[in-house]
């Protein structure tokens, strides 16, 4: 299959935004992934990255599909307009992955807490518990229930803590 | 254990990453990152800021339980029952593997130590011989403090060794079981001859009623307390020097 011109011009235009968005996508994966040491610097290029791509992304997603347009008012063969529809595709599927956080799909973090009188709990004595006491109030967070969500966000007395694991 | 609080701005978290085996926090309002171990805000609007430490202690449920019998536990959600931490999860991940260690300090990374920070230093106590010696005099940089293994055998406490309108840095010694009236009394002090309990409050002698100033301590992996606290020195057990 012989590339034309204008094919040509359409890949000039795809193959960056394509390659963009695989960077911005993949590269806060890369570094900020578990068993890993992570570098200050890279560490901090990655969370930027992560925070601001969103345009970025978007951009791409505008600019291929601009160009798919393009194309397609000069490419009549429907063999290669399908063709070509598979990169504005892969672009819009990884914008789409870039929203999504895979540690915050992995560690299910625990809505607003309930709790129970320590009288009530059937908790083992030897079981250990982060304790905290604010005010008037006390609290324990078993750390094997903690340990799973990591995170509890929680409020005693009016003062809001993070209780973490 | 930190005040989800800056400037009057409540913050809610969720983990969001990893920096070096230690989870990164966001903030929904802001989108900036946190270090958990640190409270210190890494990444976004409120970089550079650091989260206030909340006093918190890791003790047994009984323990717990003895001092705060009307406080209230976290329940478990039953769909997360199964996904929840083994009985024997500690001990499983001592051997977890770890990207950071420090050879020359002859510690594993996953030795678990207990960790203070204040009076401008850093310092560690394996917890393995915190167990052997159940009690530990030693300074935090010039403040002398005391580590105090809990009538348990697994909660740990540690305190500034000054006792309120006293002059004298005090020296504190175990009491045996039986030794005592007090089911409470832990330690004995030698300025005033009172006895304390595992909440450094005196139960008896002339300093009745009087609490220690706690200093905050955290239980962490040997690898992640040096990682975190690269100045921190670390006390040799009595066996190990």
């Amino acid at each position: 299959m012989k590339t034309t011109t204008f094919g040509r011009r359409f890949l000039l235009y795809v193959v960056p935004c394509l390659l963009a968005s695989f960077c911005l996508l993949v590269y806060p994966v890369y570094v900020i992934r578990p068993f890993r040491a992570q570098g200050v610097r890279e560490l901090a290029v990655a969370l930027a990255v992560a925070r601001y791509r969103a345009p970025f992304m978007v951009a791409s997603v505008a600019a291929v599909f601009v160009a798919l347009v393009w194309y397609w008012r000069r490419e009549r063969r429907w063999l290669r307009r399908i063709a070509s529809a598979a990169a504005p595709l892969a672009v819009v599927a990884m914008a789409l992955a870039s929203r999504v956080n895979i540690y915050e799909l992995m560690f299910h973090p625990l809505g607003p807490p309930a709790f129970m009188a320590a009288g009530q709990s059937k908790l083992a004595g030897d079981e250990m518990v982060i304790a905290i006491h604010v005010s008037t109030v006390a609290r324990a967070y078993p750390i094997r229930n903690i340990s799973y969500y990591h995170v509890v966000n929680d409020l005693l007395d009016g003062v809001p803590i993070v209780a973490t694991y | 254990m930190w005040r989800a609080e800056v400037d009057g701005l409540r913050l809610r978290f969720h983990l969001a990453g990893i920096n070096d085996q230690n989870f990164l926090m966001r903030d929904e309002e802001t989108g900036s990152y946190w270090q958990q171990i640190t409270g210190a805000a890494i990444s976004g609007p409120l970089a550079g800021r650091r989260l206030t430490l909340v006093a918190s202690d890791e003790l047994t449920f009984a323990t717990w339980k003895a001092e705060e019998p009307h406080g209230t536990v976290l329940r478990e959600l039953a769909a997360d029952i199964p996904l929840y931490s083994k009985k024997d999860w500690d001990v499983r991940m001592l051997k977890a593997p770890t990207v950071i260690a420090y050879p020359e300090s002859g510690l594993s990374p996953r030795e678990l130590m207990v960790g203070l920070h204040g009076f401008g230093a850093s310092r560690a106590f394996p917890y393995d011989g915190l167990l052997k010696e159940k009690i530990i005099e030693d300074h935090l940089g010039a403040e002398p403090i005391l580590l105090v293994l809990g009538q348990d055998g697994h909660s740990v406490r540690a305190f500034r060794r000054r006792i309120p309108g006293v002059a004298a840095i005090a020296d504190f010694y175990r009491v045996l079981a039986g030794q005592s009236a007090s089911a409470a009394a832990l330690l004995m002090d030698s300025a005033t001859g009172s006895e304390w309990s595992f909440q450094g409050c005196a139960v008896s002698g002339k300093s009745n009623g009087v609490c220690l100033e706690r200093v905050e301590s955290i239980k962490d992996y040997w690898f992640d307390w040096r990682h975190f606290n690269p100045a921190t020195t670390v006390y040799r057990t009595h066996s190990a020097r």
